[in-house]
């Protein structure tokens, strides 16, 4: 863009330096003929129709006519010629004779090159028998006209790069806001945030308005497909549950039913797992309660002591996320803890995050085995319920939230999980 | 042990009744939420099987009421709502147990007796009374170590008797618990049944309380 604006830059001022060349040459010219045609009417004025020259009259008035070197004017009659020789007759020479030439016109010029080849340019009048001729040397256009030229096209030099640089700020200044604008739109496609600022120049504002709405859009359109997949994946199960009741007592079949029903649960997981409301914030003490209460129930029969330290922070990932990812570390914990599973909290010390650590005193995960576990579908272990989709739900959500999962051993033996997630930062009361 | 099962579809919820009646639970059968809770709130139950997605009313809220009416019979939850935020409303709306579908019909056998042993204050799964030992896990009785034979409401009544040993039940509580809501009971059947048992098991473990009931005596 800036190459083509300093081509029509360049363009520009040449032409604008030719033309304003060509007006410069054209009014020097005027100024000169206007001193020519003075010399010839001065000429005229001494000579008379039929070709006398009052020769007194020119003597008395010559010295107006030397007006300097290489100014030369020519009186030709039919009785002979007086003044320069050196001075461009035009195509027809000596003037012909006959009525047709008429001097109602006035001096016309003549331009051509005297005998040592310097341009001259001339004015030449018809009167009659009579042909009056004054002329100047082409240095006395030409000299002006360079003066004139060179400071001019300096100027218009100085101008063209005045011009670019200007182009060159513009575009830069200019293209900010479309800068700023791209980094938004990606903010939007990673995630974390959901519509772009329609504070923008004037300009822009159509185009982050039409930017916004396709965000909407497709936002829309993930969950509606997200709902869809939802929506069939709770529509399948009851039915999948009649069918596995049905086959029960027929192992082939049945396994099919186990298929049918892990793919359900894969999808649904994963249509649950969308788009991050960035402003989504829950506080984090009571949703461990109440899932510790779940989890209480859930593994009544074990008889198992679960202990919370969770410090007052509100994370910033809405309940159904939070829930989720806690319910599946809290679970998996009590699934393989044998007395005990402790739920701690703490900010760090940059408060945008805290971790979270679900550690149970269960046979833990070997290092080796520790990355592994996160994928889908893999369980270490082949007790109770559950289809191995937990470690990896957590650790799906919180990737998706700008977290980490990171599994470890718990001193003393067991799992110790921690999750890294963002936190709601809260104004503190008094300040 | 009497089951008082919510459930809506048409045809799961009577493959989970049959189901249930093979493991000699006697059930009765609701498809719709205002049933469900103007029958938990005027019937004795062991134990409910709740759905969620029901007609008529949602199964929260018709536990909720159950809850405010003051009926503690345990609840557990059979629902394809399987995020753990549905998890933890069930949970505070008062369930005690939550299975999503599909689901193993020996897992909801399991827990429905674990609920019900849990719910009768007994900690261990298995229960003695002399020669007589019950697995509330896998729902045997055995008789000096030997299984022990038993008719579905035979069942029943020795499992209520059992799971309030050395407590009197009063009769009426024990029919409630045998007989299913629509059953047509003879006054007589429960002497019957009982005169069986004593036969199996030695006249002297059951003991009648006149004018009240019946008691499991354990040596």
């Amino acid at each position: 863009m800036l190459l083509l604006s300093a081509i029509a830059i360049l363009a520009a001022l040449g032409i604008a330096g030719w033309a304003i060349g060509g007006v410069l040459e054209r009014v020097v010219t005027e100024g000169i003929d206007r001193r020519l045609d003075a010399e010839i009417a001065l000429l005229a004025s001494v000579v008379d129709r039929d070709g006398t020259v009052d020769r007194a009259a020119l003597a008395q008035r010559a010295g107006v006519l030397e007006a300097g070197r290489g100014w030369r004017w020519r009186i030709e009659t039919p009785a002979g010629a007086i003044g320069s020789a050196d001075v461009p007759l035009g195509r027809e020479g000596p003037h012909p004779p006959g009525p047709g030439r008429e001097d109602a016109r006035g001096p016309e010029a003549i331009d051509g090159d005297d005998a040592r080849g310097h341009g001259v340019h001339a004015r030449r009048l018809v009167m009659g028998r009579v042909t009056l001729f004054a002329a100047a040397p082409r240095a006395v256009i030409a000299r002006p006209l360079r003066d004139a030229l060179v400071p001019l096209l300096a100027a218009l030099a100085i101008l063209a790069a005045l011009l670019a640089a200007a182009t060159w700020v513009q575009l830069r200044l200019g293209l900010r806001p479309l800068d700023r604008m791209r980094a938004q739109v990606a903010a939007i496609r990673a995630g974390t945030a959901s519509r772009i600022d329609e504070d923008q120049p004037v300009e822009l504002r159509g185009l982050a308005a039409e930017l916004n709405a396709l965000a909407a859009d497709r936002e829309a359109a993930l969950a509606t497909a997200r709902q869809s997949a939802a929506n069939l994946a709770h529509a399948l199960k009851t039915p999948v549950a009649t069918l596995a009741l049905a086959l029960r007592d027929d192992p082939a079949k049945a396994a099919q039913v186990d298929r049918i029903d892990a793919t359900i649960r894969h999808h649904l997981s994963r249509a649950r797992a969308g788009t991050v409301d960035v402003r989504a914030s829950t506080p984090l003490a009571p949703a461990v309660a109440d899932l510790v209460q779940a989890i209480g129930r859930l593994h009544a029969a074990r008889g198992l002591a679960i202990d919370t330290d969770v410090a007052d922070v509100t994370a910033a990932m809405d309940a159904q996320d939070l829930d989720e990812l806690l319910g599946n570390l809290l679970d998996n914990a009590a699934r393989h803890a044998a007395t005990g599973v402790r739920v701690s909290a703490q900010p760090q010390a940059d408060a945008r995050w805290f971790d979270l650590v679900v550690a149970d005193d269960g046979p833990g995960i070997p290092a080796a085995e520790r990355e592994r576990v996160t994928q889908p579908g893999v369980r270490l272990d082949e007790r109770g319920e559950g289809h191995g989709f937990g470690l990896a739900i957590v650790r799906e959500l919180a990737d998706l939230h700008g977290g980490r999962l990171t599994l470890a051993e718990r001193p003393g033996g067991g799992l110790a999980a921690r999750v890294t997630l963002p936190a709601r930062h809260q104004i503190a009361p008094g300040s | 042990m009497r089951i008082l099962l919510v459930e809506d579809d048409s045809e799961l919820g009577p493959g989970i009744a049959r189901a249930l009646r093979a493991e000699h639970f006697a059930v009765d059968l609701v498809a719709d939420g205002i049933d469900a809770a103007h029958l938990g709130e005027t019937e004795a139950y062991d134990a409910a099987v709740l759905d969620l997605g029901l007609a008529g009313k949602d199964g929260i809220t018709v536990l909720k009421e159950w809850r405010a009416a003051g009926r503690t019979l345990p609840v557990l939850i059979l629902t394809a709502r399987d995020g753990w935020s549905d998890k933890v409303m069930g949970f505070k709306a008062g369930a005690d147990d939550y299975l999503v579908k599909p689901f193993r019909l020996e897992e909801l056998v399991m827990r429905l007796r674990a609920l019900v042993r849990r719910a009768a204050g007994h900690a261990q799964p298995v229960l003695a009374c002399g020669r007589l030992s019950f697995d509330t896990q896998i729902g045997h009785f055995e008789l000096d170590g030997l299984p022990l034979k038993l008719t579905a409401f035979e069942w029943r009544v020795l499992s209520a008797l059992m799971l309030r040993r050395e407590a009197v039940i009063e009769r009426l509580d024990l029919l409630e618990r045998v007989y299913e809501g629509d059953a047509d009971v003879d006054s007589n059947s429960l002497e019957v049944i009982v005169g069986r048992l004593r036969r199996k098991i030695g006249a002297e473990m059951i003991e009648t309380v006149r004018g009240r009931g019946y008691r499991l005596t354990c040596p």
